[in-house]
This record gives structure tokens, sequence and C-alpha cells, in this order.
């Protein structure tokens, strides 16, 4: 990683603007319950170097109170610096083992290709050779 | 007229720095000239500006592997900023995007093998409007059969909307369930689809390994899988006596006084020049590079830029504007599973209609949808306009509920035709790391093209209805490309009008050759690497066949 950890008030801070971003619904937990200022935090600009510098600068210049009208006005008034904000936070929350498995997201894992004998879409290719009318001939 | 053969390399071999024929670029085109003429005897010396890469670089075997998009793989230089890129700058509806390293582009791209129409080399002819190449299909043909063996394609041939191929040396890749549901969309509509051909191994095959469906394949094959040329081509070029340096970038070609080129100036890591000496000069930057390298040359025989007489040199750049359409569909698909090439494609809207309100059309491929961060990013593209609570919030977990793993792209390639007012030029303010200018980009993105694009688009989604989808997620034109750059030292029999003849070789400097997609009459919509190694092979071949006339500087 680039630069500085993240101190303990840079990550209350971005833990509080991703409760806001990331909220408890549809069955799954708030951003910062599952350790996205924490741990994955750390992995996520670890595995994003460029993230850091931009978003620790933005979390020390973030208000004590009215968090969600400031990430209200982020996003409206400044995309870059929100893209920086909501990129390490989407990017840290999908780190979570606990969020993978309530998606159903095993990662991208190897997977070998199945063995395919006869390929289950033949009759479908023979209807687009019976109508095709054929390429273009060319002089 | 010196000789330009076997003979007249083993005599001048003492010269120690010389060499037949210098290529600037180890990707696409830089890799199979190095490899064809080193095989043939040729002392060839390949300059790269990037280093070489490989699965240990590659994030896709990571947790993090999303995140790889971010930085470190990201296609776009300017956000990537590694060692071998320079800046792009300017005005630009699209913004190129390519690699700069051994391999070029071919470490992140999608793999997808798709030879043009052979009307796309006709469409002055056939259509009335851009130019007729000076080539004809019949005469990629060979060569289009012998690349797909270097690059283990794996596909089925006998597509009736293609001119009868040789069969691709691996079996297509399984269409799973993403293909499935596309095929059949496409099926109950009466349109033309076929399974995709991929330069990724579907079994054991050359350099390759089998696709284990890891799906990163536009970060870097972990598992090589997907066929780029650090593995197909340059492991037997450098076997063959090829030499290749990395860090290596070209700033100049200088010329003698006859205007013969006399080989490549180029700077080091540590920022020492060095001068590589050759017989002849192979362009293989790419289309921007190459007219930024063109562009750069100049000298009192050519003061607007080497080989620029026709003044077209950075001049008709294409890019394949592209759209997309995810498919969402009520069962589970998997589909952030691999490969993420094209599963299936049509033709269906490629070619020109009397009955629509643009000419030429675009090409449609099926794509898997990645992880949650990509169904995240494209469901709030598509809802932003709903504001900030219905993407934020509760309502943030929407993307994951209802399209991560249950959605899959259909991609809209169009054809832009080739027009003057989209360039590359040379910035005069801004300058990669090396002191050299960046390249500057203009491109608009014409209403022909933004036509073609809303009618393909319109009929992606009543393929998607016919699909069986419960929803569409419908982009705009992408504002950074696909990594198709064309067009901007243009093929053509008449010196006033191209750049390079049908051979590829400058109409004003006999020893030098553009060999990337630059030399594209036209785009067509297929994607374009088949033709761009058949091409650089062709050249290649002639190359051979023609030593014995070959121009060289005194």
């Amino acid at each position: 990683m680039s630069g500085s950890k993240p101190t303990p008030a840079q990550r209350l801070t971005l833990g509080r603007l991703a409760d806001i971003l990331v909220a408890e619904g549809l069955g799954m937990p708030a951003a910062s319950t599952v350790g996205v200022a924490d741990d994955l935090l750390d992995r996520c600009l670890a595995a994003a170097p460029c993230l850091s510098e931009p978003v620790l600068a933005l979390l020390d210049k973030v208000p004590a109170d009215g968090l969600d009208a400031f990430v209200r006005r982020l996003e409206a008034d400044r995309p870059d610096d929100f893209a920086v904000l909501s990129t390490t936070i989407v990017g840290a929350y999908y780190l979570s083992a606990d969020v993978r498995k309530r998606i159903g997201y095993p990662g991208q894992q190897p997977s070998p290709l199945p063995v395919e004998s006869e390929p289950d879409y033949i009759d479908m290719l023979e209807r687009v050779l019976d109508r095709h009318p054929g390429y273009r001939e060319c002089p | 007229m010196a000789i330009f053969n076997k003979v007249y390399y083993f005599n001048m071999v003492t010269q120690v720095h010389q060499s037949n024929v210098v290529i600037i670029g180890a990707g696409a085109s830089g890799s199979v000239a190095a490899l064809r003429l080193a095989a043939a005897g040729f002392e060839v010396v390949c300059l790269e500006q990037g280093d070489w890469v490989g699965p240990a670089d590659y994030m896709g075997a990571q947790p993090e592997a999303e995140l790889a998009w971010t930085e470190r793989w990201n296609p776009d230089p300017n956000a990537r900023r590694g060692l071998g890129d320079y800046p792009l700058t300017g005005e630009a509806d699209v913004r190129p995007v390519m690699f700069n390293g051994v391999g070029g582009g071919l470490v992140q791209w999608a793999a997808m093998w798709q030879p043009l129409l052979a009307s796309d080399l006709r469409v002055r002819t056939l259509d009335g409007i851009a130019d007729d190449w000076p080539i004809s299909w019949g005469d990629l043909a060979d060569a289009y059969a012998q690349v797909a063996r270097d690059m283990s394609v794996s596909g089925l041939g006998g597509d009736p909307a293609l001119p009868e191929m040789n069969p691709y040396p691996n079996p297509p890749i399984p269409i799973g369930k993403i293909g499935r549901v596309a095929a059949e969309g496409m099926d109950r509509l009466g349109w033309h689809w076929w399974p995709g051909a991929n330069a990724i191994a579907s079994r054991r095959h050359g350099a390759l390994q089998a696709c284990q469906r890891r799906g990163t394949c536009m970060t870097g094959c972990p598992e090589n899988a997907k066929a780029t040329p650090s593995l197909t081509h340059w492991p037997s070029a450098l076997a063959a006596g090829a030499r290749l340096v990395t860090g290596a970038r070209v700033m100049e070609i200088p010329v003698d006084e006859r205007g013969r080129v006399r080989g490549a100036v180029y700077r080091d890591r540590d920022g020492v020049e060095h001068f590589q000496p050759a017989q002849v000069v192979l362009l293989a930057a790419n289309a921007v590079g190459t007219a930024r390298l063109l562009l750069l040359s100049t000298s009192p025989r050519f003061p607007g830029g080497l080989a620029n007489s026709s003044e077209l040199v950075g001049r008709r750049l294409m890019q394949h504007p592209y759209q997309t359409v995810a498919v969402v569909c009520e069962e589970p698909l998997e589909s952030w599973q691999g490969p993420w090439g094209q599963v299936i494609y049509s033709l269906e809207f490629a070619e020109t209609h009397p009955d629509r309100d643009f000419v030429r059309g675009a090409k449609w491929m099926v794509m898997p949808h990645g992880g949650p961060m990509f169904a995240v990013a494209e469901y709030q593209e598509a809802h932003r306009h709903e504001g900030f609570d219905a993407i934020w919030g509760p309502n943030f977990h929407r993307a994951a509920d209802e399209v991560f793993g249950h959605a899959f792209t259909w991609g809209i390639q169009a054809e832009d035709l080739p027009e003057e007012g989209n360039r590359v030029t040379l910035d005069p303010v801004v300058c990669d790391s090396s002191g050299l200018p960046a390249a500057r980009i203009e491109y608009r993105v014409s209403e022909n093209t933004r036509r073609m694009l809303d009618f393909n688009v319109t009929r992606a989604v009543e393929a998607a209805e016919a699909s069986g989808a419960v929803s569409t997620l419908v982009s705009d034109v992408w504002p950074t490309g696909i990594g198709h750059v064309l067009g901007t030292t243009r093929m053509g029999n008449d010196p006033q009008t191209s750049v390079v003849d049908r051979w590829c070789r400058a109409h004003d400097v006999p020893n030098l050759y553009v060999i990337d997609g630059g030399v594209f009459v036209t785009g067509g919509s297929a994607n374009p690497t088949a033709t761009i190694m058949a091409n650089a092979l062709r050249v290649a071949d002639h190359l051979i066949d023609a030593r014995a006339s070959q121009e060289v500087p005194a």
C-alpha cells in the first residue's frame, strides 16, 4: 500500500460513511458490521493503491456532523471524489467472506470446462443454416 | 538497389549491432512478424517500451480480482500509468485503451477471434461509402488459418455469414447457460447467431492450458489458457534468434540522405539513448503509437512526419464505439464464470440494409457479467437517474439481489467509418516519462454510428425479451474504447490517399513498413486481432519472398 495506513479516526469516519452508502437491507448487513473499515479496508487499498491517498485525504475533511448531507453533496458535486470513496467501500464490502456467502459468490474460482461430446444446440444451429442467405458476395 | 537476403545478412553480421529488421512493438503484429522473420533466418531486433508480464503479475486468482480493474490492470493507460505507458490527451467521445508490454493489447484482451466479413474490404464498391481495401478477403485466407493455429483458437467453422474457412484447431468452448439463453432468444426471432470463436484453449493445445473458466481474462489469465504472444510467439521467436529489448521507448526513426530509414533511436529505462541500425523497420506499435512515432520522426526531407506526404498519418482513427445491453434473467446463470470471451456472437445486423437510416452495421457478442462490483456498477449506471436513494442505502443491495449471477451481456460493437477529423496528433504540452509528446486524440462518434448503435441496442433489447429477460440494463456509448484502434496509416494503391501500399510498405519510404491495425482501410465490425495478425503474417511472408529486391539504406 502506498502512503500511510488509515488512522483510527479515518477508519471511524469511513465506517460511518459506509453505513450510509451500504446500509442494512434485503437481508444483507451494513458495511461497517462486516469490517469494511477494518481489515477489509486494508486489503482493498493494498489491491488498489491508487485509492489510498485520495480516500484518506477525503476522510480528513469530512465534517463531524451531517454525514448524510455531506455524502449526498459529494455524489452530486464532486463525482471523482465520490467515486474514490464509493469504490473503496464497495470494493472492501465484497471482499467480506460473509457477504460473498450471502450472495452466493465463491469468487473467480477455477472450474474446468464441461466435456461436451455433442453440443445441445445443434438443432438451433441447423435452423441458422437453413434460413441464412449466405455471406455477401464481393467482386 | 542493395540486396536483402540471407547471403547479405551473413556478410553483414560482423557489424555487430546491425540487424536486418527492427520491429517496434511486441504485441499482436510485432510478435507474428518477429517469429516468421526470425524463423526464416532474418536477424530481428524488437524494441518494446513495456516489460514482460505473466501469471505472477495477474490478480485473477486472488479474492481481490475485481479490484484489479481499478489500477494495476485498468485498460486505460492514463489510469494505469505503467512504466511502458504514455499519456493520451485530447477531446474524444471515445478514449483509446491499450496495454504497453510484451504481448501488447493481447495481455488484456477478451480473446474474441473474428475474421472480417468479405464485404468489409469492399464497402466503396458495395455500399458507396469510405474506401475499398487494396486486398481481398482471399488474400488473408491462408494467413487467417495459420494464425488461428498459432493462437490455439477454439471455435466452430461453417458460419454462413463468413467465407469458407479451415476448421479451428480446437472445438468451441461450451456456450453454457448464458449462451443457451441468448441463443434461444435469437432462435425465436429467426436471427443469426453462432458459437463464439476465441483464442482461449478449450483443451490443452500448443503453449496453452485448458480454460478453467475463472472469468478474469481481461486482467490476464492466471492459468495460461488465453493466447497472448508471450506464450504463443515469443518463446519460439527468441529460440529462432530474435532479440527482444524491453523498456526501449523509440523516440525517432532517422533517415539517410536518400530518405531510407536507418533504424530506430530509443531510450532505455535509465534514460540512456541508443541507436539500433536496421535495413528495414516494421512499425507495430498500434494505430496510436505508430502514428505518434511517425509524427515524431521529422526531418528536412519529411518535415510533416515520416511517410506523411499524404498528410493522412494519424487521421481516420477508428475504434468500434461500443454499448452493452445487460440481459437480466430470473434463473441463476452463474454468470461471473468465464471465459470472458464471446460464448456466442451474431452478425444479423452487420451488413448494410436499404431500410435502415445508416450504412454498415454492428457485431454482437454474448459475454459473462462479472462479479458483484461489476453488477453494482452497471446497475447503478442504469438507475442513477432515479436518484441517490435508488442505488445507495438499503437499495444498494438491489444490484446483487436482482442482477448479480442472473445477467449476461450483449456487447454491441459498431463499425465506425473512417473520418479524417478523428485523429492522433502530438500534444503540444504534455509529455511522457521520456520527454516525448503525448498522443493527443480527437474522436467524435458520427451520426451514422449513433444511428447504428441506437438501432442495434433496440434490437438487442428485443433479443433479450425473446430470451425471457425480466429486465435489461442499457449502457451509454462507452467513453473508453475497447482496445480497437485502427486506420491511422491506411493501406491503399494511391500514394496521395494512403500511407502504405498493399504490402504495407510506406509509399514514401521503401524500407519502412506498418503492420499494426493502423493499416486498416475500414474497420468492419469484427474484433480486429485475427485480421491484424493475419495481415502481419501476410506482410512478413512477402518480405521473405521479396528479400532480393528490398531496398535498404546506404
